[in-house]
């Protein structure tokens, strides 16, 4: 499994989506699960697929799946297929 | 008054007032507003006085130990099949009165099951990631009363669960609570055991949702240590609760409803222990 499908796999469990829902263009916004919890549920997912610890400020700034990405892909991790 | 069928001869024996109905409205000129009966009958009546604006004193005596709906700011209701939970300090009711004696004539099934509900609101809200150290050293002593209480009909359960409530009220509940609160209406109908209300799920659920819980995070542990608690003493005295037959009936339901239960606000305060695949915990019965 690449990081990306490993990425999609988290977010789409962590908020309870369909995969047919899941797009990285997904704003926070559109997601209702996203909400205070879900921020907590993100945060722990990211520890548990990617081993980074996600602070409270960078987990409460992200606002889509593709700034999860980014975030990630600053902390040294490739999401290059 | 409103009073529940299964204590009314008794309760209008012993107060001859003017009986009424949660359908109906009240009496012009009402001042006070007696409920007797369970959890149900009580939210109800903590509901309508904020719905209506009503200035009646609410004065509730619980025919039955579990809910806890006597001492809390809770109120919930059940709309359209689906529940709704309303929190807010003027949902309390004004008095509370103890008359355990109403509970004398309880079922065994019952019983069990309201001290199943009482379990529930204890170990979520002592566990609850949102219990502060305060809470948990008071819900750790509740925690070892229950440990030494005699599962089954005794008056001592209702003082239990006014302080289980009194916990899970100031922190929060979770998985078993999210099971129960989605399962107990499309369970409500056609449980041929008639044991699918929401204390009912409670209890039946409650071990296999610790042990789950306690899989999934070593930390759990601890905080069992933290307070002095040994974790299988109490595994040990909830375990007389879980049902097989009975789990068996309600597991596919279960399986069906995960979704909704892992969307529930209560399984959500969980939100970092429960993910869609956990249903295999349970289907496997991971936790025998």
């Amino acid at each position: 499994m690449s990081n990306r499908e490993k990425l999609q796999a988290m977010l789409v469990s962590v908020f309870l989506l369909e995969e047919s829902e899941f797009s990285f263009a997904r704003q926070r916004g559109e997601v209702d699960t996203w909400d205070s919890l879900g921020v907590v549920a993100l945060a722990v997912g990211i520890e548990e697929s990617f081993g980074y610890h996600c602070r409270p400020e960078e987990a409460n700034a992200l606002r889509s799946f593709q700034d999860v990405l980014e975030l990630l892909e600053r902390k040294g991790i490739s999401f290059v297929e | 008054m409103w009073v529940t069928p299964a204590v009314r001869d008794r309760v209008t024996a012993a107060l001859p007032l003017p009986l009424g109905h949660p359908g109906e409205p009240l009496p012009e000129g009402t001042k006070t507003l007696v409920v007797v009966g369970g959890g149900t009958l009580i939210d109800a009546a903590k509901a309508l006085r904020v719905d209506r604006r009503l200035h009646v004193r609410l004065i509730v005596i619980p025919s039955i130990w579990g809910s806890g709906a006597e001492i809390s700011p809770v109120a919930v209701q059940n709309q359209d099949g689906k529940k709704t939970i309303r929190v807010g300090p003027e949902l309390l009711p004004d008095v509370r009165v103890a008359w355990p004696e109403l509970a004398q004539t309880l079922s065994s099934d019952l019983a069990r099951d309201a001290c199943g509900d009482v379990w529930a609101h204890a170990l979520e809200g002592f566990l609850s990631p949102l219990a502060n150290d305060e809470l948990r050293t008071i819900g750790g002593h509740l925690i070892g009363d229950l440990t030494k209480a005699r599962i089954g009909n005794a008056p001592g359960w209702f003082e239990l669960s006014a302080a289980a409530c009194a916990l899970q009220a100031h922190a929060s509940v979770g998985l078993v609570h999210g099971i129960a609160h989605t399962l107990e209406g499309p369970l409500a109908g056609g449980s041929p055991t008639g044991r699918f209300g929401h204390a009912g799920l409670c209890a039946r659920m409650l071990w296999p949702a610790m042990r789950f819980n306690l899989s999934r995070s070593e930390k759990l542990r601890s905080i069992f240590d933290e307070v002095g608690l040994d974790v299988e003493t109490v595994f040990a005295a909830i375990a007389g609760l879980y049902d097989e037959a009975v789990y068996d009936i309600l597991l596919p339901s279960l399986v069906a409803r995960w979704r909704d239960v892992l969307r529930d606000p209560c399984t959500r305060t969980n939100v970092a222990l429960v993910r869609p695949g956990d249903v295999s915990f349970f289907v496997e019965k991971a936790f025998r």
